[in-house]
């Protein structure tokens, strides 16, 4: 009680935190009272609390400085004192990255987690593995082993916890501990059986068929003690289920099925969220799953009520019949006094329900949407998304609201959201566009996030131009550039380029507004005023195509690397832009379909900004001997499998293609753990025309490794049918037969052998690279002057519809769809599909295909391109 | 020091805490020297290469000793310096059967007299001529001539012939070294 009241009083004070003033030098200074003969624990703990203090809020120490600190507090290993101790366990774990020789602390702390002080061994086992490398794991391994299977369950956690980290730095060393991690799962203990559950399945994960054994096992004979490990065994059903696309019969459904009636109400949530997350869940189970959700809706507690409601919410579109069998309990959700709930409740509605409940529910949630955090704005956002996209006539009163919320405070990401709903509209509803592009114009005359502003900027030069009145959009466009940073003013710049360049009778005006801007107070604001002024004087519609319309087509990482390699290479000659590889169309949701299958222990954290899959793979290549004079990297293709999966040997293939040559890489993985291949390389039966200029073995494969093997191939010289081509493929290898225990061979002679592969496709589309061309409508303008033509007519009679055959195509040719053409309006008979790429060498080709529908597809295929022979063979290959 | 303290210290009658430091070449018997001394409820049975250090306790003539066992392996030699400074006393463990690396060893030794730390302390130095016991082991004095301990003129030193298993030897060495210590200390106070 006493205690109570002084920190009451300390608050007052305003004497909250000791340790606000300190400073970096002084706490190193001071733990220098660490090297003292007898250790003080009075002074020596508030001392090592202020440097983890310091360390957590973010202080950096140089190695030197981590090294001194860390070595003087391993002689507080004196010290018997027990909270002393502990934070020494906390210091060894916080300086283990950056101090050096940590390991100096191993027999230290092996002792105390071996000892017979229990508050010290879970703590130690902790330390010890954050400074333990793969060297050096050998020597704790015994110890990890024991505590494993401690009868104490916070060693068995702990020991458990740490070996799963530990699988990251010397994954073959902790497969080894399987057997203790086997008995751990058997353990009473609730965490215990969790977490060693955690570690079995990361040890067995890449080997399908122990998984599923585990899980046969675990299914029938764990006790469900811990409603921890069934949910996590619940996962790995489910994730079985889709891997092998097991049908209702399987005994993990019964599993999950059996599991509904479990007695924690986790354990029966984590069923139900399995169940209606599955890609192919029948009918019976969802019914189950979503009675489970529903009785959960009227739960008096919060967390069931939030869980369930933003389960529904997630499946909406997926399973709309099933949700809407809870709009009733979905309906009282609304006025929940968590908000959290009622927006979910109420976005819920909104993505199942009807044209005619929208109203009603864009006026309930009007009421809140106040009182609501950024978060759950975001989501009341993307309903509004989802809906404009279902009910396009609703788009009004959903651009009102939106434009209302615009309006109000928040965030960056929410804004975002917002902008982009209402881009979204506009370029899926042409109806949406002029009153979007109004909402987005009075939005940025009082937006406070600069790069919202600038992208709005860039889309009003984008589609401004195409509208009925392009000139309203001037004054908004222009009122930036006076009132604004220089980022915003530079953007306001090019976007009024865009109307010069696309609006003849604006031009004049333009001209004299970017006059103004070649006197702003900011360099790039002048550069790019007078670089557009320049080119808009000339009145050349190409210059205007290249120079204004289209935006730089290069990769910007792959320009940055050559103009740092240009200006170190002190060479004559001027430098090139047309060196320089495109840049990759990207797909926007590769990186989340990853987040959502990978593993479900270890998170990945927060997204990483990677360099593109070009670049990583450029670097790579540049290693290879005899590389440097192939030019740079022109494009990659996707993977392609030269094995069946589950074979001896896994083979694939990733394309790599240059100006005049191909590198084929071949990533091998020997999955046969009693045999090393050494000198592993691929044989190629090329065709007619193609010369094989280099070969470079993988000298070494041993068992569940991938090496990679390359072969440089020459294209036809002058011959382009022929650079379409079909080669067969052997892998080449010696076998050395070894011990699977050791990995080490048996002797030291091996011998040859071979094994098939499929064979390898070099297609069009490996040879060339996306183009995604803003403007492509005056691209194709401009070519049918300055371009070859080629046009053909055919019967695609394979095709059923429209779509499909727009899907083919595009994968056959290998170009990028402009102008949203890749999307086929619902109930048309005819469509034409819009392509654009560049052929290796830097080639331009644009394709026009008008299709009809008609007993199978026709269409009419028009190519034009610099050069005339792509023209030819894009049209004879399509035949 | 306050002044009971003192008294208590000139008296010899308090308990006094030393540090010493435990070197010499992995596999000497470092680890066993120490587990000998220590009380027979903290001995352990099986001991195992140290890796970085240990700290052990052991009480000896009224003097709390706190050793720090350091590994001798080539990998953490040079991590003993960071704990030079302080120490009261040093123990040098010597494997008397490795005829070997004895050169090695007298590397080590000169390398360890002449670091900073050490060289201006008269910090006493015991070494023990450990496993006496095996058959091709040499003599403590061939051993001290071997390592040119004659040379150290700055700092009292002695060599007990040992063996660590048993514990002859230990009773002499340790003696000599709390004797030495205990001098050290009171000329300081
Ligand atoms: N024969 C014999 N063996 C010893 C003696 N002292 C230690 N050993 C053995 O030498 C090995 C290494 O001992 P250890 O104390 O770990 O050496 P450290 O590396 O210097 O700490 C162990 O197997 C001990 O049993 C001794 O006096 N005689
Ligand atoms: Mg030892």
């Amino acid at each position: 009680m006493s205690g109570f009241k002084r920190d009451k009083k300390e608050e007052e004070d305003g004497g909250g935190n000791p340790f606000q003033n300190i400073e970096k030098t002084i706490v190193l200074q001071e733990a220098r009272i660490f090297n003292e003969t007898s250790v003080n624990p009075r002074k020596c703990t508030p001392i090592l609390t202020k440097l983890l203090y310091m360390l957590n809020q973010g202080e950096q120490l140089s190695a030197k400085e981590a090294t001194d600190v860390f070595f003087a507090m391993t002689k507080l290993f004196q010290s018997k004192d027990v909270i002393l101790r502990r934070l020494v366990y906390l210091g060894i774990k916080e300086l283990s990255s950056i101090a050096d020789d940590v390991i100096i602390v191993t027999s230290s702390l092996t002792k105390d987690m071996t000892g017979k002080e229990d508050l010290y061994r879970a703590a130690a086992i902790r330390a010890l593995c954050s400074i333990t490398d793969a060297t050096m794991l050998q020597a704790i391994e015994r110890y990890m082993k024991q505590a494993i299977v401690d009868r104490n369950p916070a060693v068995s956690s702990a020991a458990l916890v740490s070996s799963l980290h530990m699988t990251k730095i010397a994954p073959e060393v902790v497969k080894r501990w399987v057997n203790e991690a086997q008995e751990a799962v058997n353990s009473d203990n609730i965490m215990v059986q969790f977490h060693a559950l955690g570690l079995l399945y990361h040890i067995r994960k890449s080997d399908r068929l122990a998984v599923t054994k585990l899980v046969a096992r675990l299914t029938r004979t764990m006790s469900s003690k811990s409603p921890y490990a069934v949910c996590m065994l619940i996962r790995i059903a489910a994730k079985l289920i889709e891997e092998e696309g097991a049908d209702s019969n399987s005994p993990y459904f019964d599993y999950i099925e059996a599991c509904f009636r479990h007695k924690s109400e986790m354990v029966v949530y984590e069923a139900a969220y399995a169940v209606v997350n599955l890609n192919r869940t029948t009918n019976r189970e969802l019914a189950q799953a979503i009675s489970v959700l529903q009785l959960f809706c009227g739960s008096p507690k919060p967390t069931l009520r939030f869980a369930a409601v933003r389960t529904l919410n997630q499946v909406a579109i997926s399973h709309p019949a099933a949700v809407t069998a809870c709009n009733l309990d979905l309906e009282n959700l609304i006025t929940d006094s968590n908000r959290s709930i009622a927006t979910l409740a109420i976005t819920t509605l909104l993505k199942t329900g009807a044209e005619s409940s929208v109203d009603r529910l864009m006026k309930q949630i009007a009421t809140f949407v106040s009182e609501i955090s950024d978060e759950f704005k975001v989501v009341v956002v993307q309903a509004i998304r989802a809906l404009a996209l279902k009910f396009p006539r609703k788009h009004s009163v959903l651009m009102n609201f939106l434009s209302a919320m615009l309006r109000d405070e928040g965030g960056l990401e929410y804004k975002a959201s917002i902008a982009d709903t209402i881009i979204t509209i506009i370029e899926d509803n042409p109806e949406a566009k002029e009153t979007g592009l109004a909402h987005l114009c009075e939005f940025i005359e009082d937006c406070e996030h600069v790069s919202l502003a600038v992208r709005i900027l860039h889309l009003l030069g984008k589609e401004g131009p195409k509208t009925k009145q392009p000139s309203r959009y001037i004054r908004f466009i222009y009122n930036r550039v006076i009132l604004e940073c220089p980022s915003i003013r530079a953007a306001a710049v090019s976007a009024m380029a865009q109307f010069g360049a696309s609006c003849p009778d604006l031009l004049e005006n333009i001209q004299v507004l970017l006059a103004r801007c070649q006197m702003d107070s900011d360099d790039e604001v002048r550069d790019r005023a007078t670089y557009y002024s320049s080119i808009l004087n000339r009145q050349d519609k190409s210059l205007y195509n290249n120079y204004i319309l289209e935006t730089l087509q290069v990769s910007v990482p792959a320009l940055e690397r050559t103009l740092k390699e240009y200006t170190n290479s002190n060479t004559e000659q001027p430098f090139d832009i047309k060196t320089i590889p495109v840049s990759v169309v990207s797909k926007p949701d590769d990186h989340e379909v990853k987040q959502k299958t990978e593993g479900m222990l270890i998170s990945s954290g927060p997204a990483k900004i990677t360099p593109s899959r070009e670049e990583n793979f450029a670097t790579k290549l540049n290693s290879l001997p005899g590389i440097q004079i192939l030019g740079p990297l022109f494009r990659s293709s996707e993977i392609v499998e030269l094995t069946e999966s589950e074979t001896e040997y896994v083979v694939r293939c990733v394309k790599h293609c240059y100006t005049h040559h191909m590198v084929l890489q071949f990533d091998c993985l020997n999955t046969l753990n009693d045999q090393l291949l050494e000198n592993v390389r691929v044989q190629l039966d090329t065709s007619e025309g193609y010369e094989i200029i280099s070969d470079i073995p993988c000298p070494k494969l041993p068992y569940n490794e991938t090496g990679t093997a390359y072969v440089i191939v020459k294209f036809p010289d002058g011959d382009l049918p022929n650079s379409i081509a079909t080669f067969g493929a052997v892998l080449k290898f010696v076998v050395k037969d070894c011990d699977p225990a050791t990995g080490l061979p048996d002797i030291d002679e091996g011998y040859d052998d071979e094994y098939m592969l499929e064979d390898l496709e070099i297609t069009l589309g490996d040879q060339i690279q996306k183009v995604s061309r803003a403007n492509w409508g005056s691209a194709w303008e401009e070519a049918e002057s300055t371009f070859y033509e080629m046009e053909d007519t055919y019967s695609l009679s394979s095709m059923n519809t429209l779509e499909e055959a727009v899907i083919n195509i595009i994968k056959f040719l290998g170009l990028q769809p402009a102008e949203r053409s890749d999307k086929v309006p619902k109930g048309k008979t005819t469509h034409t599909l819009l392509l654009a790429g560049i052929f290796r060498g830097g080639i331009d080709i644009l394709v026009r295909a008008k299709l009809a529908l008609a007993d199978g597809v026709t269409m009419q295929l028009t190519v034009r391109s610099t050069d005339e022979s792509i023209a030819e063979l894009i049209t004879s290959v399509v035949g | 020091m306050g002044l009971f303290q003192k008294l208590v210290s000139f008296l010899g009658v308090g308990r006094k805490e030393v540090n010493v430091l435990v070197v010499g070449l992995n596999n000497s018997g470092k680890s066993t020297v120490v587990n000998n001394f220590k009380s027979d409820d903290d001995k352990v049975t099986d001991i195992v290469p140290t890796v970085g250090f240990s700290v052990e306790r052991f009480q000896k003539q009224n003097l709390a000793f706190t050793a720090f066992d350091m590994s001798g392996h080539g990998r953490y030699r040079d991590l003993w310096e960071h704990y030079y400074k302080d120490c009261h006393g040093i123990i040098f463990v010597i494997d008397s059967s490795d005829r070997l690396r004895l050169v090695v060893v007298k590397e080590e030794l000169d390398l360890l007299l002449q670091h900073p730390d050490i060289c201006q302390k008269k910090i006493p130095i015991l070494f023990f001529a450990n496993k006496m016991d095996c058959k091709e082991a040499l003599s403590s004095v061939k051993i001290a001539a071997a390592l040119g301990l004659d040379k150290i003129m700055d700092k009292p030193w002695h060599i007990s012939a040992s063996n660590a298993l048993t514990g002859e030897g230990l009773q002499e060495g340790v003696e000599w070294l709390t004797q030495q210590i205990r001098e050290l200390l009171s000329v300081k106070n």
